[in-house]
């Protein structure tokens, strides 16, 4: 088959990467190797929350953050990428949640700081409307809202830790459960469930008057699991809020990441209805490669290989070893040009001691040139026209510095402008 | 004056202790069990859970193997739930291996090991992962599994209900004596540091790899020798049946599937302390490797973890090394070797064995004080009452074990989704003042120990260190991060292939979507945090 674009991946910057090509008018294909980790853990899109792995106060404006990172590293991706991308393709992303039916808040210009599931306050820069009520800049008291025999949100320990770091001067938390009728202790059901049973309004409405009974003072938000819908957040968090009576905000929780679904199922959706093809669950596995440029990539298909013939590649793998990236014993290889991208004696060289420090693994990828090419051995780019975005460019890692979201923007963005050119 | 008496105290909260503490209550003794981390959480806990038949040491080490045969017998009568009837394949795979045939199979029947002689054909169609290199196959129905966590709360808990107490994480520091008899010890608690004397007429050492610690204190030698041995977790059982090698008992020679994964091991290397436990690549490399001579599947199986153990070998003086050594145990009368009254130790041994070393150290110091009630644990099971084993109820449906009421798994809600535990399964432990941390929790439940060892798990556990013990925030959020800190350390000895992956997803959870390395960055970390003694480091 052959097309103009081919973006590979199933993330976040895989979807920027093939609506900015779309909205240039050209014709990306979107191959899709599977579920990414995205949909368990994605919720608010998170530019630049800290500084730097160690600091613990949050970045006020993730676009001067971003100016300053690059200024002080100019290997970082986001300087690769540059501040430009991430400004365009923040506007293109706003502009595409809009198109698509969202309601989502915030710019580069600010972050918001938004209470986690274990009632940490966390910086974020773009959030769904649902979770905005919840910002910790402001100072109304919070009743956080779990259910009864819901194991994935404990609103006591949210509670515990936020009024800790949060709470005094008038800024109270505490926290209630509610028994969701048709879901009582002792049954099975999980975020998606409950997702799916809020959409209908008479059990939308039975919540909200049991959550009432329990929150009969003023001036007061409410925060929630993210269940409020499956699909058709916006109204169910509106109406929902209007029916509680209270703001009410999402807060993300234990996978499978409700929020994440309804941004990435409808994201995607959306580009297939506007008419961008897409290739589904077929990891890429081989490239060919002639004269400095790639010629074809080779997907593996139930029982087949499908060759994809593109003028330009995209590679916007999500993580590390998203996709077909290939982790060995003592190599990571790459499934296009098959270079080693790291190579470590013993496996444990790929971790850090802690768990909660940045993971040397995670930082894997190929080398890119100033336009993210992947760049070989003897420094040249393997191939002129592929370029790469996201997880996959060596020195990528996100985690610590809350910055996923922003450099799945910046780069997904930069990578398909490229191509473009290419 | 003390702060509480007993009649004997059990140091060591191992198979052996525990044990000793049940057999104790079973003759009407008095006792409480002292343990300086948690039940389990030292060589026990860490064992490969291969419940020998025997046939690993029957050529070299006869006695020990008659041992395992009588008593993997009475195991299965009295702790039946705890065992799980894999059988057990010896495969030969080199002709090294077929010229210690004729001695194991001589082994077998001097100590009467059931052993069957199958062929190759016959053994591929019932265990298709016998590796192509295989060239003969021993069929010994004895070998099994056996849960060794299972196994020591089984014990406690029956000791329990006869009035037995427990003391986890506390350390003996000191005895108190009058004369040349030992009337007592003093405690340290250590985690809070409160220090308490306990008055006894008699102390029974079984802290296995520890016992010379706990001796020195009386200026006694106990001469253990600490062999580590390095084990590897597959994410998946990959035989139905245990596996050893025919051969010289050697490294990497054992694989058992173990409820709901396999176990490959292991090493036998001496070291210098029982709490020295480094896990180097080279062992966790030939454990794979050699596994995979016997099991296909063994290779390209998910490795979701490594960890290492301690055997505690008791130093009869020979010049054995490491693993030529006896697997035999001993009972020391400290009374009549050092003139040290009240004081007996019971070392060497291994889980297989645990009740007959129990039965014997039992018999002494029940003697010594008046005692003459025969040792009945090989007759009365530990599930001998109704309610035995109501709270131990945590071996997973792919087993066909149905927990106690018996419903459909598939329709409850579960703290572990990886190992099927259920809320009502770790609720009564909340209530235990034994249990202390969330690994603690772990090895009663088995919550945290599947494939995204505790990513899940640890959140809902942490809420319900609020909701059921009162906890505040930090020190629960502190525990979160402890047991997820603690499942890293194995994690990343194997880590390849698909553990990258789990361990972003893992990363993007509790560090993206929860902010947990600010939380614990922004909250100092309280006094007397709970960490599991004898943790691996």
């Amino acid at each position: 088959m052959k097309f103009d674009v081919a973006v590979v991946g199933s993330g976040l910057t895989a979807l920027v990467a093939a609506r900015a090509l779309q909205k240039s008018g050209r014709q990306p294909v979107l191959i899709w190797p599977g579920l990414s980790s995205l949909y368990f853990v994605y919720a608010t899109i998170d530019v630049l929350g800290y500084a730097d792995a160690t600091s613990t106060e949050p970045v006020e404006r993730p676009d001067d953050g971003v100016a300053s990172l690059i200024a002080r590293d100019p290997s970082h991706p986001y300087a690769r990428a540059g501040l430009p991308a991430l400004r365009e393709g923040t506007a293109l992303l706003l502009d595409w949640l809009r198109e698509a039916g969202f309601r989502w808040q915030g710019s580069l210009g600010e972050n918001y700081l938004l209470p986690t599931a274990i009632g940490t306050p966390k910086p974020s820069c773009l959030v769904p409307d649902s979770m905005a009520a919840g910002d910790l800049r402001r100072p109304d008291p919070i009743v956080l809202c779990g259910f009864q025999g819901y194991e994935d949100f404990s609103p006591e320990l949210a509670t515990s830790n936020l009024s800790r770091s949060w709470g005094g001067a008038g800024r109270s938390v505490r926290a209630i459960r509610v028994l969701l009728p048709g879901f009582e202790p002792g049954r099975l059901f999980t975020s998606i469930d409950v997702a799916r049973a809020l959409e209908d309004a008479t059990l939308r409405r039975e919540v909200a008057s049991r959550i009432q009974q329990q929150v009969p003072e003023d001036g007061v938000r409410i925060g929630m699991p993210a269940v409020l819908g499956l699909t058709h957040d916006a109204d169910v968090h509106q109406r929902f809020q209007d029916e509680v009576g209270h703001p009410v905000f999402e807060i993300p929780t234990l996978p499978p990441s409700v929020l994440g679904l309804r941004l990435f199922d409808r994201l995607r959706k959306h580009l297939q209805e506007t008419g961008v093809e897409m290739i589904w669950a077929a990891p890429a596995h081989a490239a060919e490669v002639a004269d400095g440029r790639c010629r074809r990539i080779v997907l593996k298909s139930a029982g087949r290989e499908q060759p994809i013939d593109a003028r330009a590649y995209v590679l916007a793998l999500e993580d590390a070893v998203d996709g077909a990236m290939r982790a060995g014993v003592h190599a990571v290889l790459d499934p296009f040009f098959h270079q080693v991208l790291a190579r470590s004696a013993v496996p444990t060289e790929r971790t850090d001691e802690s768990p909660f420090k940045p993971q040397p693994f995670a930082k894997v990828g190929y080398a890119v040139s100033d336009r993210l090419q992947p760049i070989g051995n003897d420094g040249r780019p393997l191939a002129g026209n592929v370029f790469v975005a996201g997880g996959s460019i060596a020195g990528y890692d996100p985690v610590a510095q809350k910055s996923r979201g922003g450099l799945a923007i910046a780069t997904g963005y930069r990578a398909a402008t490229e191509a473009m050119a290419a | 004056m003390p702060d509480s008496r007993t009649g004997v105290v059990v140091i060591g909260g191992g198979s052996t202790g525990a044990g000793v503490l049940r057999d104790l209550t079973m003759r009407g003794i008095d006792a409480m069990l002292l343990e300086k981390g948690d039940l389990a959480s030292g060589t026990t806990g860490r064992s490969h859970g291969l419940l020998h038949s025997g046939g690993r040491y029957c050529v070299n080490d006869l006695a020990a193997a008659i041992e395992c045969v009588e008593e993997g017998r009475i195991l299965r009568r009295i702790a039946r739930t705890t065992i799980e009837d894999t059988g057990g394949y010896f495969v030969s795979v080199s002709e090294a291996d077929e010229a210690w045939e004729p001695r194991f199979v001589e082994g077998c029947g001097k100590s009467g090991i059931t052993c069957e002689r199958i062929s190759v054909e016959e053994a591929r169609r019932r265990e298709p992962a016998l590796s192509k290199q295989v060239r003969t196959v021993f069929w010994l129905p004895e070998d099994g599994h056996l849960d060794p966590f299972y196994l020591v709360m089984g014990n406690v808990e029956s000791a329990r209900r006869r009035g037995a107490q427990v003391r986890t994480y506390t350390e003996v520091t000191g005895f108190l004596k009058t004369g040349n008899r030992v009337t007592g010890v003093q405690t340290r608690d250590t985690m809070t540091g409160e220090q308490t004397t306990i008055a006894c007429e008699a102390v029974i050492n079984a802290t296995g790899a520890w016992a010379g610690f706990v001796a020195r204190l009386l200026d006694v030698e106990v001469k253990v020798v600490p062999v580590k041995g390095v084990m590897v977790v597959l994410s998946h059982r990959v035989a139905h049946a245990t596996i050893n090698r025919c051969h010289k008992p050697g490294d990497g020679d054992i694989i058992v599937p173990a409820l709901s994964v396999a176990i490959l091991g292991t090493t036998a290397v001496k070291v210098p302390h029982p709490e020295v436990l480094p896990i180097e690549w080279d062992e966790v490399r030939h454990m794979i490797e050699e596994g995979s001579l016997m099991a296909d599947g063994v290779s390209t199986a998910r490795a979701m973890r490594a960890y290492a153990g301690v055997r505690p070998l008791y130093d009869l003086g020979a010049e054995a090394e490491g693993r030529e050594m006896s697997r035999n145990f001993a009972v020391i009368d400290h009374e009549q070797r050092d003139g040290i009254a009240g004081f007996t130790s019971i070392v060497g041994g291994k889980v297989t064995t645990y009740r007959l070393m129990a039965e014997r150290v039992t018999d002494l110091v029940a003697r010594r004080l008046g005692v003459t009630t025969a040792c009945t644990t090989a007759d009365v099971p530990l599930n001998d009452r109704d309610d035995d084993l109501d709270q131990l109820r945590h071996r997973p449906a792919q087993l066909g074990v149905p927990k106690p009421h018996g419903d459909d798994l598939s329709l409850q809600p579960m703290v572990c989704e990886c190992e099927l535990v259920r809320p009502q399964d770790v609720e009564p432990w909340f209530q235990d003042p034994a249990v202390r941390t969330l690994e603690d929790i772990r090895r009663r439940t088995r919550a945290g120990m599947g494939p995204c060892q505790a990513a899940v798990c640890s959140y809902r556990l942490a809420g319900r260190l609020i909701t059921s013990r009162s906890l505040e925030g930090p020190a629960a959020t502190r525990a979160m991060a402890d047991f997820l800190e603690t499942r890293w350390r194995g994690v990343r000895q194997v880590f390849w292939g698909s553990q990258l992956r789990q361990a972003q997803v893992t990363a993007g959870l509790h560090l993206e979507l929860f902010n947990l390395d600010r939380q614990l960055m922004l909250e100092k970390e309280p006094a007397g945090t709970p960490e599991a003694v004898g943790a691996q480091r």
